[in-house]
């Protein structure tokens, strides 16, 4: 049986050319070119169609923002709060902090437009602890690295780090809702220090944002957390 | 260009800038699809949107072996267009636009047959310059073989390879590809 050549079915599926009789006595029995045909046909019908999608305007860029976003919490959401929890309870109590030898000055340092304020404790701060935290390292983080905290009734909130890996953006420490880990409050970022006070904004629920989290974050104006956390611990009293 | 098979594996890896890519490559086709099926600019960005976020979280759930991003991706936004339109129904306020809205007028205007165009469209994109070129004369301009051939100063050889080759690699895609073959069984023995 000599069925019709490639060349002609696309001929026929774009209607170039209509079937000789022989053609349709052929395609009558054969279910193989019908089948060939009538696909040809339904492309050339969808490739007229093309036209209409072959240069979509692309989607605003603000809805990639708020997927951006949405993905940010959901990986927040992943991280592994209550194994952090568990390990907590195997790991010896962390050296408190040890006094530092009294600083020659206390530099005090405000930052002109940011409420972040950058201090180097020296020591002879008395201020009533009103909780502090132990802060472990994730599993995807090097078992050395670790931190403390404690509020201050002031309404500050002092961070002692250690062993942070290297970033080639910046540490920021957050208050982190550990029932809905999604909710949470940015308290400032950590500028390479081993140690900064941050303020705690007013009226900040530390019952509910108990946990502290100290995230790797880029520079890459995204003002949500990168889902990389570093260090984590629960606030107690 | 990286391929699909790559686009992927980053994803799978937890690379965001894949979902990126992925988005500036078939944002616009998922808008598309989602703005025909439910005829509202507002709701189909609601849908685009949680379109890729599923996709983020549900990344491991995608097999290159069986079908490109493009079509899993559509696949996605088809569900959470159905979602949407069965909470509307819910809702109750809005059970007659649903019903409208389910049975296009136009029956052209398919799920399948828009997500069909959208996977043919991307295929074309994909052809070798000349050939796309030559195919789109065919398509849209109406162009015979022949007139191609003087308006592109190709050899009439030429233009008759380019586009059996063409139409060929379309039919390919979307016999792999296309929501009427992923609906039924795919295969050589469609129902004509
Ligand atoms: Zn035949």
């Amino acid at each position: 049986m000599q069925h019709l050549d490639p060349d002609r079915l696309v001929l026929l599926a774009l209607s170039e050319e209509q079937e000789e009789l022989t053609e349709s006595d052929h395609l009558a029995q054969c279910a193989g070119c019908r089948r060939d045909l009538d696909e040809f046909r339904e492309v050339a019908g969808l490739g007229a169609e093309c036209q209409d999608v072959h240069d979509l305007p692309p989607p605003p860029e603000r809805l990639w923002r708020a997927i951006e976003s949405d993905i940010g919490r959901t990986r927040v959401r992943e991280a592994p709060v209550t194994d952090l929890a568990e390990r907590r309870i195997h790991r010896k109590p962390s050296r408190r902090w040890a006094p530092l030898i009294a600083a020659a000055a206390a530099a005090v340092l405000a930052i002109a437009g940011t409420v972040t304020i950058d201090r180097v404790l020296d020591g002879r701060r008395t201020e009533t602890v009103t909780a502090r935290a132990t802060l472990s390292p994730l599993p995807t983080v090097s078992a050395d690295a670790r931190g403390s905290v404690r509020v201050l009734a002031d309404g500050e909130m002092e961070i002692d780090v250690s062993n942070l890996p290297l970033t080639t953006g910046f540490h920021e420490v957050w208050l982190l809702d550990p029932d809905d880990p999604t909710k949470m409050v940015a308290l400032g970022n950590l500028s390479d220090r081993p140690r900064v006070v941050l303020p705690v904004p007013p009226g900040t629920d530390l019952n509910r944002f108990r946990l502290v989290d100290v995230s790797d974050e880029p520079h890459d104006g995204n003002a949500t957390h990168s889902g990389n956390s570093l260090l984590r611990g629960t606030l107690t009293s | 260009m990286s391929s699909d098979d790559e686009l992927a594996e980053r994803l799978r890896a937890g690379d965001e800038k894949a979902l990126r890519t992925a988005y500036e490559r078939h944002g616009a086709a998922v808008l598309y699809l989602a703005q025909r099926l439910l005829g509202n600019r507002a709701d189909a960005e609601d849908v685009t949107q949680v379109t890729f976020v599923a996709a983020w979280t549900g990344r491991d759930g995608y097999d290159p072996q069986r079908g490109t991003l493009l079509s899993w991706l559509l696949g996605i936004a088809r569900r959470k267009v159905v979602d949407r339109l069965r909470s509307a129904a819910r809702d109750d306020r809005a059970t007659e636009t649903v019903r409208t809205q389910l049975a296009p007028s136009d029956d052209r205007e398919t799920p399948e047959r828009i997500v069909d165009r959208l996977v043919v469209a991307d295929e074309l994109g994909r052809l070798p310059e000349e050939q796309r070129r030559t195919l789109e004369l065919a398509f849209y301009d109406d162009l015979t073989h022949p007139q191609i051939s003087a308006v592109t100063g190709l050899p009439l050889g030429t233009v008759k390879s380019h586009i059996r080759r063409g139409m060929a690699s379309l039919r390919r895609r979307w016999e792999v590809d296309g929501a009427a073959f992923g609906s039924r069984s795919a295969g050589p023995s469609r129902a004509l």
